[in-house]
């Protein structure tokens, strides 16, 4: 979960690390509050302050979404409106930091602490050029020892106390982004983090009962309700996954498929020989037929389908009969509920129990099922769901 | 070392649980040992024959030296599991959790390259080697001649229903495995592509390796750079997934946890360019593997 500035901030706050004073305005209804002016006004000292739209996606202010305010007496309430009614990067500003402007000299810094898939292990990067457009600049990287929480960079300008704090704060609060771009060193001597960007690692949730953040998008991207209605799906039961990964794209054919491998290998084919995915989601490690059932109702809760495509590889160990038996439970009580389901749905799929669940769906003789084993590829299986599901949309 | 030795004998670290338990009866089935188990509470019990103990000292006190331990430990308590083995000198580690969170996976690799401990995953489907008769982990279920006859091709994936497919890709085609290895599709993986086919370099039944790669991370590109030196010299047929992902936000995981896109870091497009480059075959469809493994044996 990547986290909002201004939660990012107050973990940083609580770890010992400075950052600018602020206040939160969190809806636009806040801004009729009347005590609201009176607390801006008095937050700060300073008379200069930045508005900062509060959103997930990087090169906000290239998007207009940072104000700078040079006398806040004047114009802070109508640039907070004006904040408020803008889209970031498709995503809608619903909340705002407004912070003192902190002054200061000497460069921006830029540092960060991840996971690097070289040395297989956390490393921390910094460079004397933070500010935008980072991604182009010199940055140096040092490896930290995940054991003993130390690191290889020996002497540098950011003061090493500062370094070990968020090194600690990096791997207590299990995240696997800890960015602060820029990191300044202001009038008074003091190091101070203008930005926050952090990302948690969901794995870690339950172990961290402090963690309350609400569910949230990816970055650029406002959730759909079926994204939104299939992330519930693995809440709370840990038994495989399903939905956790969904998103609603511009085609026609609705893929419920299975395995992180095998889903995008599907979806690769698919889109090679033309076929158009409404979505994209993949359930997996055998999870319970109930799981399946939802993920079906999901799929399909979408206008101007011409097909439903049931994808996986040969599985090891998810139970082919439960997960199928779900489905189809899910084409049935969608179909109680009056939707109708006449256009193709083509399945392939292998894997324990799948004899079983090949049997059954030979039985159901209500939806026009075409089913495939592993004597046929995925890519096979690609083409004819593409095929039928145009035949599809050219008969009705 | 990665690749065990026939006969090879092991520990089953949570084999009570119920993943666990379906994974020994396959395991036993194939006829690989799994001499002992352990499950804390649960020792001086026996399970499907195999005795298990509360603690991995326990066990290697009753039963004597193993060659490794295979682990079907909740993710959250890998960790705690896999250092308990290390401490106890065990010198082979597999890990099937899925959700290991990185911090744990970074404390377990940079523990094992210490302590010069074999260790495969975390999110490894299992290892399979036919010849050798070991069947670690659920890899193939309970019918892994399905999809992995014997034969001269290894096979490495990220993902584990994929080594499968793949398998069964080659066994229609007459081709038939020396190994199948899910590596994991993790950020951090314990080993990955390049230590194994450093290992089949060695090893006489490979004559190739096909390998399953995705979106995200760095270790396809270490391939290249490791065939392109000349220190992996044995063929080498890769096919990476994720193209389609490209229309979508970037920075979102797509099922396994290392398939992620930052900035332009983990590109499929790149991966299949550099490798290319370094001379390693790559397969434009799943469909295709077969027919390249052909010109190159």
């Amino acid at each position: 979960m990547i986290l909002y500035e201004y939660e990012g901030k107050k973990l940083l706050k609580d770890a010992g690390i400075d950052v600018p004073d602020a206040i939160l305005i969190d809806s636009i209804a806040a801004l009729q509050n009347d005590t609201l002016e009176n607390r801006l006004l008095r937050f700060t000292r300073n008379d200069k302050v930045v508005l900062k739209a509060q959103v997930l996606s990087g090169k906000r202010a290239d998007a207009g979404g940072i104000i700078r305010i040079k006398n806040k007496e004047l114009r802070i309430k109508e640039e907070l409106e004006k904040l408020f009614s803008k889209t970031i990067n498709k995503e809608k500003v619903e909340k705002i930091l407004v912070e003192e402007m902190v002054e200061y000299e000497g460069p921006e810094y830029y540092l960060s602490i991840s996971y690097d898939t070289d040395s297989r292990g956390p490393v921390l990067t910094i460079s004397s050029s933070g500010g935008t457009g980072i991604e182009e600049k010199e940055v140096k990287t040092y490896s930290i020892d995940p054991v003993t929480i130390t690191c290889t960079i020996v002497h540098h300008i950011v003061p090493k106390e500062i370094i070990d704090k968020l090194m600690n704060l990096f791997f207590e609060q299990d995240m696997l982004l800890l960015e602060i771009n820029p990191l300044v060193r202001g009038k008074d001597g003091k190091w101070i983090a203008l930005d926050a960007k952090i990302k948690l690692e969901d794995n870690a949730a339950g172990r961290h009962k402090d963690w309350n953040f609400p569910p949230r998008s990816a970055p650029g991207h406002s959730a759909t309700k079926n994204e939104i209605e299939a992330k519930k799906i693995d809440e709370g039961d840990y038994r495989g996954v399903a939905g956790s990964t969904y998103f609603d794209l511009d085609g026609d054919i609705a893929i419920l498929a299975s395995g992180g491998g095998a889903s995008l290998t599907a979806m690769d084919a698919l889109q090679k020989c033309g076929g158009k995915p409404a979505n994209y989601t993949e359930y997996g490690g055998n999870p319970p037929r109930e799981k399946v059932e939802k993920l079906t109702r999901v799929v399909l809760d979408k206008p101007g389908i011409h097909g439903l495509w049931v994808v996986g590889a040969v599985a090891n160990f998810t139970d082919i009969y439960e997960t199928l038996s779900g489905f189809v439970e899910g084409l049935r009580n969608l179909r109680k509920s009056g939707m109708k389901i006449d256009f193709p749905i083509v399945i392939r799929r292998g894997g324990p129990r799948d004899k079983e669940a090949f049997e059954m769906l030979k039985k159901v003789k209500d939806f026009d099922l075409h089913i495939y084993g592993e004597e046929t590829s995925i890519a096979e299986s690609a083409k004819i769901m593409a095929e039928e599901a145009k035949k599809y949309a050219t008969s009705t | 070392m990665l690749l065990l030795p026939e006969g090879a004998k092991l520990i089953g670290q949570g084999i009570t649980g119920s993943e666990g338990t379906r994974a020994l009866e396959w395991s036993q089935a194939y006829g690989t040992q799994i001499v002992a188990g352990v499950t804390p509470g649960k020792g001086g019990l026996t399970h499907l024959g195999v005795p298990i103990f509360n603690t991995v000292k326990e066990a290697l006190d009753g039963i004597g030296k193993v060659d490794g331990s295979v682990q079907f430990v909740p993710p959250l308590f890998t960790k705690a599991a896999v250092l308990e083995a290390l401490d106890a000198r065990i010198k082979w580690v597999l890990i099937g959790a899925e959700k290991v969170p990185t911090k744990d996976s970074a404390i377990i690799y940079a523990k094992a390259k210490e302590m010069g401990t074999s260790v495969i995953g975390p999110s490894s489907v299992g290892i399979i080697c036919p010849s050798r008769k070991l069947k670690i982990g659920t890899i193939a279920g309970g019918a892994p001649e399905r999809v992995f006859p014997k034969g001269n091709v290894a096979i490495i994936s990220k993902s584990g229903g994929m080594t499968s497919e793949i398998g069964l890709h080659l066994k229609n085609n007459g081709f038939g495995v020396s190994w199948a290895v899910g590596i994991g599709g993790d950020r951090i993986i314990c080993s990955d592509y390049v230590d194994l086919l450093m290992e089949f370099e060695n090893d006489p039944e490979t004559k190739a390796t096909v390998i399953f790669g995705e979106l995200g991370g760095t270790y396809e590109e270490r391939v290249a750079k490791f065939v392109k030196s000349g220190k992996i010299k044995k063929p080498v047929i890769v096919f990476i997934a994720g193209e389609f992902t490209l229309n979508l936000p970037n920075d979102v995981q797509f099922g396994h946890a290392g398939a992620i896109i930052e900035g332009d870091r983990g590109l499929p497009d790149k991966k299949r360019e550099v490798l290319r480059q370094a001379g390693v075959k790559v397969a434009d469809n799943l469909d295709e593997i077969p027919k390249l493994v052909k010109q190159v044996i």
